[in-house]
C-alpha cells in the first residue's frame, strides 16, 4: 500500500533515509507553516474518528444519529489530503521508484541531482495548473453559495474545502519549487 | 497521431519516467495531462480536469476508510499486540520443529485480521520474532525471511488496504473483497508452515534452531493467554464483527477499530503524548501518499477513457482469440515485473485502469480477479531490488551483520509459495468466493 510508512516505534533519525535533499529548512521557514497545516490535519483524522464513533454510539443505542457525517467524512478526506499534501512532499514520502535515482544519489552523481530538480519543476508546474484551475471552483463555490446535503436539514457549504485545496495545491507547488532549487544547488556543490 | 497512439504513447513515456524515479503520481499526472491535451487538442479542457479530479474524485464516504484504518494499523503496531499473539503462537507451537518459525507465520495471520497494512506486520515482527528466533540458533537468514514473507498476509487477510484500493477502482463492494481474502490468506499461512517444517526437517543447516521447548521462556499461565487473547480477540469481533453484521459501514469499523486500538493502547500504558502524535502524522503521510495516487489514477483513467484505448484492447483480445487464461499469464506477468519496482498500491493505480475493462469483458467474478490482483502484487512486496517489506525489515532491525542480499534469499522461498498459492487459486475461484 501507499505504503512507505516507516516504522513508528522507532527512535527519530534511524528512518530509512530517503535520498534527494528531503527535509530541509526551506525559505522564509516555508516548511514549518506547511508543517502547522500538517498538524491541523493530523487533529482532523482524530476529530473524524470521534465523529464516526459517535455517530455510531448515537444511532445504535439512543436512535439519534449524528445529522450529516456521511458529507462531513467526504468533505474532511479532501480537506486532510490537502492539508498534509506539501508537508508529505517535504518529508520525501511521495511515492517513487528508487531503483535508478536512488544510486545515483547514493553516489552523490550530479546528474542524478539534476534529474530528480528537473521531476521537482514538474511537479511545482503541476500543482500550479490544479491550483489556476481550482480557482474558479472556489469562487464560484462561494458566490452560488454551493453545498452539499439535503436542504432543510443538514447542509455543509462546500467553500472551505475548496480554499483549501486552493492553499494545499499553492503550498505543494511552492514546496516542490524549493525542493528544485534546493536540487540544484546540490547538484553543483559536488560531493556532499 | 491518432488517440490511441497517443495514449500508447503516454503510457510508455509515463513507465519510463517511473522507472527514472519520477514520483508515481506526477508522472501519472503530467502524463495524463498533455494526453488529453493532445486528444482535445486544448489546454484548458485538460486543466479542469486536473482541477475536477483533485477535488472530486476522493470526496467521497468510503474514502474515509483510508486514514481510519492505517491509524489502526499504527496503534495496534505500538500496543503490542503483535507481541501478544507471538507469544501465544509460539506457546501452541513450541513443541514443533520450527516452532517459532510457525509461531511467526501464526501471529502474523491473525495480527493481520486486525492491520491492514504490511508493512506494520513487518516492522511489528521484525522487532518481535527475529531477536527470538536468533536467541535460539534459527540462521538470521531463515529468520529475517520468515519475518518478511509472512508480513504479506497483513494485506491479505482482512482489513486490507490494497483490497480497499481495489474496490475503489473497480467499484466492487469492499465488505466482499475483504471476504474473499480470508481463505486464500489462511491458505497462504498454512503453505508458509508446511514450508518452514518440511526445510527445518530437510534442510536443519539452512534453518537452524534446536527443540524450542527445551530452552524457551516458562509455560504461560492460563490467565496471561487470555490477558494477551483478550484485546486482539475483542478488536476482531468488534471490527469485522460489526460490518458483516450488518452494524456498519467499512468506513465505521475503521473508525471505531482505531478507537479501540487508541484505548488499548491507552489502559497499557504504551502512548506518550510524543507517540500519539507522531502515529497521527504518520497516519496522515500514508494517507496523503494513496490519495493523491488515487487522484492521479482517476485523471489517468478518464483520459485513457477519452483516448478509446481500454475498448480498443478488449476488440484486440476479443479478435486475437487470445482467451482469458491468456490475457491473466500477461497480466500476473506484469504485475510481478512492476512489483520489482514500484510499490503495491502504484502498480494497481497504474495497471487497473487499463486491464478491468478487459477483465470485465471476459465476464470473469471482479472480486475473485481482485484476489489475483492482490496476491500478485504483494509478490512484488518481496523481490528485489525494490521489494518493500524487505526494506522496511532491514531498516527496523538496524543489524549490518546482515545484508539487504541475505533477507531477499531468504524472502525468496516464500515468494514462490506465493507465486504457487497464486497458482491455486486461479485455478479454484471457489476458495476465494466461498463466502460471497
Amino acid at each position: 500500500m501507499g505504503e512507505n510508512d516507516l516504522d513508528i516505534n522507532k527512535t527519530k533519525g534511524e528512518s530509512p533515509a530517503v535520498p534527494g535533499g528531503y527535509g530541509k529548512p526551506q525559505p522564509m521557514g516555508f516548511h514549518r507553516f506547511t508543517g502547522v497545516l500538517n498538524a491541523i490535519g493530523s487533529l482532523w483524522i482524530i476529530a473524524l474518528m470521534i465523529l464516526i464513533n459517535s455517530d455510531i454510539i448515537g444511532r445504535e443505542f439512543f436512535g439519534a444519529p449524528v445529522r450529516g457525517v456521511t458529507e462531513l467524512i467526504s468533505l474532511s478526506i479532501v480537506g486532510i489530503v490537502f492539508l498534509q499534501l506539501a508537508h508529505t512532499l517535504w518529508v520525501g514520502r511521495f511515492t517513487r521508484a528508487e531503483v535508478l535515482i536512488g544510486r545515483l544519489l547514493q553516489r552523490g552523481a550530479c546528474a542524478g541531482y539534476l534529474l530528480l530538480s528537473f521531476f521537482h519543476f514538474i511537479g511545482a508546474a503541476l500543482l500550479a495548473v490544479i491550483f489556476y484551475a481550482s480557482l474558479p471552483l472556489f469562487l464560484q463555490a462561494l458566490d452560488i453559495g454551493e453545498y452539499v446535503g439535503a436542504a432543510g436539514d443538514f447542509t455543509v457549504p462546500t467553500w472551505p474545502v475548496r480554499f483549501i485545496v486552493l492553499l494545499g495545491s499553492a503550498c505543494t507547488s511552492l514546496t516542490f519549487l524549493f525542493l528544485a532549487l534546493n536540487n540544484i544547488r546540490q547538484a553543483f556543490r559536488g560531493r556532499r | 497521431m491518432s488517440n490511441i497512439e497517443i495514449a500508447f504513447a503516454m503510457l510508455g513515456l509515463m513507465l519510463l519516467l517511473i522507472y527514472t524515479g519520477m514520483h508515481v503520481a506526477v508522472a501519472l499526472t503530467l502524463l495524463s495531462f498533455i494526453g488529453v491535451w493532445l486528444i482535445r487538442g486544448d489546454a484548458a479542457i485538460a486543466s479542469n480536469l486536473l482541477a475536477q479530479a483533485a477535488s472530486d474524485s476522493i470526496a467521497s464516504h468510503i474514502f474515509g476508510v483510508v486514514p481510519l484504518f492505517v491509524l489502526m494499523g499504527f496503534l495496534v503496531a505500538i500496543a503490542d499486540i503483535g507481541r501478544d499473539s507471538f507469544e501465544v503462537a509460539n506457546q501452541i507451537f513450541r513443541r514443533l520443529k520450527g516452532g517459532l518459525g510457525i509461531a511467526t507465520v501464526a501471529a502474523n495471520a491473525v495480527f493481520a485480521a486486525i492491520t491492514g497494512i504490511s508493512i506494520a506486520s513487518a516492522a511489528v515482527f521484525t522487532r518481535v520474532a527475529v531477536p527470538e528466533m536468533l536467541r535460539f540458533g534459527y540462521k538470521p537468514r531463515f529468520a529475517v525471511g520468515v519475518v518478511a514473507g509472512s508480513s504479506v498476509l497483513g494485506m491479505l487477510i482482512p482489513p486490507s488496504l490494497l483490497m480497499i484500493l481495489y474496490g475503489f477502482l473497480s467499484e466492487q463492494s469492499v465488505g466482499s473483497l475483504f471476504l474473499a481474502g480470508v481463505i486464500p490468506g489462511i491458505l497462504l499461512a498454512v503453505a508458509y508452515s508446511a514450508y518452514i517444517v518440511t526445510a527445518s526437517f530437510l534442510a536443519p543447516d539452512y534453518v537452524g534452531g534446536q527443540r524450542d521447548a527445551e530452552f524457551g521462556a516458562p509455560p504461560l499461565s492460563l490467565g496471561a493467554i487470555v490477558a494477551r487473547i483478550f484485546p486482539i480477540a475483542g478488536l476482531i469481533l468488534l471490527v469485522l464483527g460489526g460490518i458483516y453484521g450488518g452494524w456498519f459501514t467499512a468506513t465505521d469499523g475503521g473508525a471505531v477499530g482505531a478507537l479501540g486500538a487508541l484505548i488499548i493502547a491507552l489502559w497499557r500504558r504504551k502512548l506518550t503524548w510524543a507517540k500519539l502524535w507522531q502515529v497521527l502524522v504518520e497516519t496522515g503521510h500514508v494517507t496523503v501518499a494513496v490519495s493523491f495516487l488515487i487522484i492521479a489514477a482517476n485523471i489517468f483513467t478518464r483520459m485513457l477513457a477519452m483516448s478509446g484505448m481500454p475498448q480498443y484492447l478488449v476488440q484486440v483480445m476479443a479478435t486475437a482469440e487470445f482467451g482469458f487464461y491468456g490475457f491473466l499469464t500477461v497480466y500476473v506477468l506484469l504485475i510481478l515485473l512492476l512489483g520489482t519496482i514500484i510499490d503495491s498500491s502504484s502498480i494497481m493505480l497504474i495497471v487497473l485502469p487499463l486491464m478491468l475493462p478487459v477483465a470485465s469483458s471476459f465476464g470473469v467474478d471482479l472480486i475473485w480477479f481482485g484476489v489475483i490482483t492482490v496476491v500478485a502484487v504483494e509478490i512484488g512486496l518481496l523481490t528485489p531490488p525494490f521489494g518493500l517489506s524487505v526494506y522496511v525489515t532491514k531498516s527496523t532491525l538496524n543489524d549490518p551483520s546482515i545484508s539487504l542480499g541475505d533477507i531477499f534469499s531468504g524472502t525468496m522461498p516464500f515468494a514462490l509459495i506465493m507465486l504457487l498459492v497464486l497458482l491455486i487459486l486461479i485455478i479454484f475461484p471457489k476458495l476465494s468466493l466461498m463466502f460471497i
